[in-house]
């Protein structure tokens, strides 16, 4: 019981992580599709980003990292490897930036709190013996706490879900009802790609880092926003 | 949600966090009512005072306030930096502070004898309250051309800041506001709690704040 508390506890969105200023191409896609034309970005275009988002890059790139991330437990040399994989896996700017920005907002909570292992994590970002993305510092963190790698999984793509349609919903592309609408259509997406299995190397060897990841319309509006003089959120 | 480890499963006991050693102080208030004018004759006072500061703001949807900043000459522009605030002005100054608290953080790994950190809230309304886990201090500024009810209405900003600056005072007689009076309902509504009058513009009352800061967060007589 007190496991799964601690999990809601992390996947609350009032605790404090900064991710609410991030909208991860939300608003870059809304203004691209206002740009467009034709019926421009609503309901219908959010589930299809966002079901891409969890398909074509979360599951092959942030969730492969957050569970080597899980995985690695204290070892920064590991950890600055699978951070540096983030790095070069993320071909947007705004992403990558947004994604160590994301890191450090939820490492000063940590850090704050107490919770074992941030400080050390806080002061070899400091050090820059590590970048810092955000599923480095959501797997290690969460493991600290005594969650396992499928909590960890969960809570992080639903995160990274609900982000997207809270995003939306301040943006005024979809109401607050329509948006758990959404929501609730991309739970079991979300499910299957939150429970594929990563294999574990043999005992002694370190698991191979590969992440997969390609959005390229989001990217491309991402980019765009990063641009805009005019933007609410940080991505 | 069933698969978690049974080690080490509960959040750990509370602890004093590490805390850095530059004062973090909060100007906030409504839109337009001088908070970055306030801080631009603010810069010069404490900069002659010989105070080590930086400045976070947190424009709505610009970056507007601090570009006025880094290009005013007042102040070196790597010592400004910008935080959205993802559409809530609110949140990233007191539900979810952290995006402020690491760019803080920032700026006092880069300038190690940094004394003084200021946020400068978005533009909001007068429910606007800053976390204390965010800053030390904090300063409300309204102004006479917002009318003077706005003490009436006893919003969290106005009842619970450290600081009250009526600002604008110069634009009393062309708005038609008794200054005197709104300032006495000011102070009646906050418990005698402190509040100077400023007109940013012209400087006036500049020093008075430049004092109350220093008295508050950096320890000056």
């Amino acid at each position: 019981m007190l496991e799964n508390l601690v999990a809601l506890q992390q996947a609350d969105s009032t605790f404090p992580s900064g991710s609410f200023a991030f909208s991860n191409g939300i608003e870059g896609l809304a203004a691209l599709g206002e740009r467009i034309g034709g019926e421009g970005f609503g309901g219908e275009g959010l589930s299809r980003a966002i079901e891409v988002v969890l398909r074509h890059r979360w599951a092959g790139s942030d969730r492969v990292a957050l569970i080597l991330s899980h995985r690695a437990g204290n070892d920064i040399d590991r950890l600055a490897a699978i951070d540096a994989a983030i790095e070069a896996a993320t071909i947007a700017e705004p992403m990558r930036t947004g994604s160590r920005r994301n890191g450090a907002a939820l490492l000063a909570t940590h850090s704050r709190l107490g919770t074992p292992g941030a400080e050390d994590l806080r002061q070899a970002v400091r050090d820059r013996r590590l970048l810092g993305h955000l599923p480095i510092v959501q797997g290690t963190l969460w493991r600290a706490l005594g969650l396992g790698e499928g909590a960890v999984a969960q809570i992080a793509g639903y995160q990274a879900a609900a982000g997207c349609v809270t995003a939306a919903i301040r943006l005024g592309i979809v109401g607050a009802i329509e948006a758990q609408r959404i929501l609730t259509a991309l739970l079991p997406i979300l499910a299957e790609v939150a429970g594929r299995p990563l294999p574990e190397s043999d005992p002694g060897e370190e698991d191979e880092i590969v992440l997969t990841a390609f959005t390229p319309l989001i990217e491309i509006a991402a980019a765009r926003h990063a641009r805009a003089d005019l933007r609410l959120f940080a991505n | 949600m069933t698969s978690v480890t049974t080690t080490s499963p509960a959040m750990p006991p509370a602890r004093s966090p590490a805390r850095a050693s530059a004062a973090r102080i909060g100007i906030g208030g409504p839109v337009g009512s001088g908070k970055t004018a306030l801080i631009e004759r603010l810069i010069p006072v404490l900069t002659e005072r010989g105070i080590d500061l930086a400045v976070v703001t947190n424009d709505l949807v610009t970056k507007e306030d601090a570009e006025r900043l880094r290009r005013s000459g007042l102040i070196d522009p790597a010592r400004v930096s910008a935080v959205e605030a993802g559409a809530c002005p609110h949140t990233v100054i007191r539900e979810d502070p952290t995006l402020n608290i690491a760019a803080g953080d920032e700026l006092e790994a880069a300038f190690p004898g940094l004394e003084l950190l200021i946020f400068e809230s978005g533009g909001d309304n007068l429910a606007s309250t800053f976390s204390l886990d965010l800053v030390d201090w904090w300063i409300f500024v309204i102004d006479v051309a917002g009318g003077d009810d706005i003490p009436r209405k006893r919003g969290p900003g106005v009842l619970r800041c450290d600081l009250l600056v009526v600002n604008k005072t110069d634009l009393a007689p062309h708005v038609g506001i008794d200054l005197p009076a709104m300032l006495a309902e000011a102070s009646a509504v906050r418990g005698g709690k402190a509040m100077i009058a400023t007109n940013a513009r012209s400087g006036d009352g500049i020093a008075a704040v430049a004092d109350a800061i220093c008295r508050a967060v950096l320890f000056a007589p």
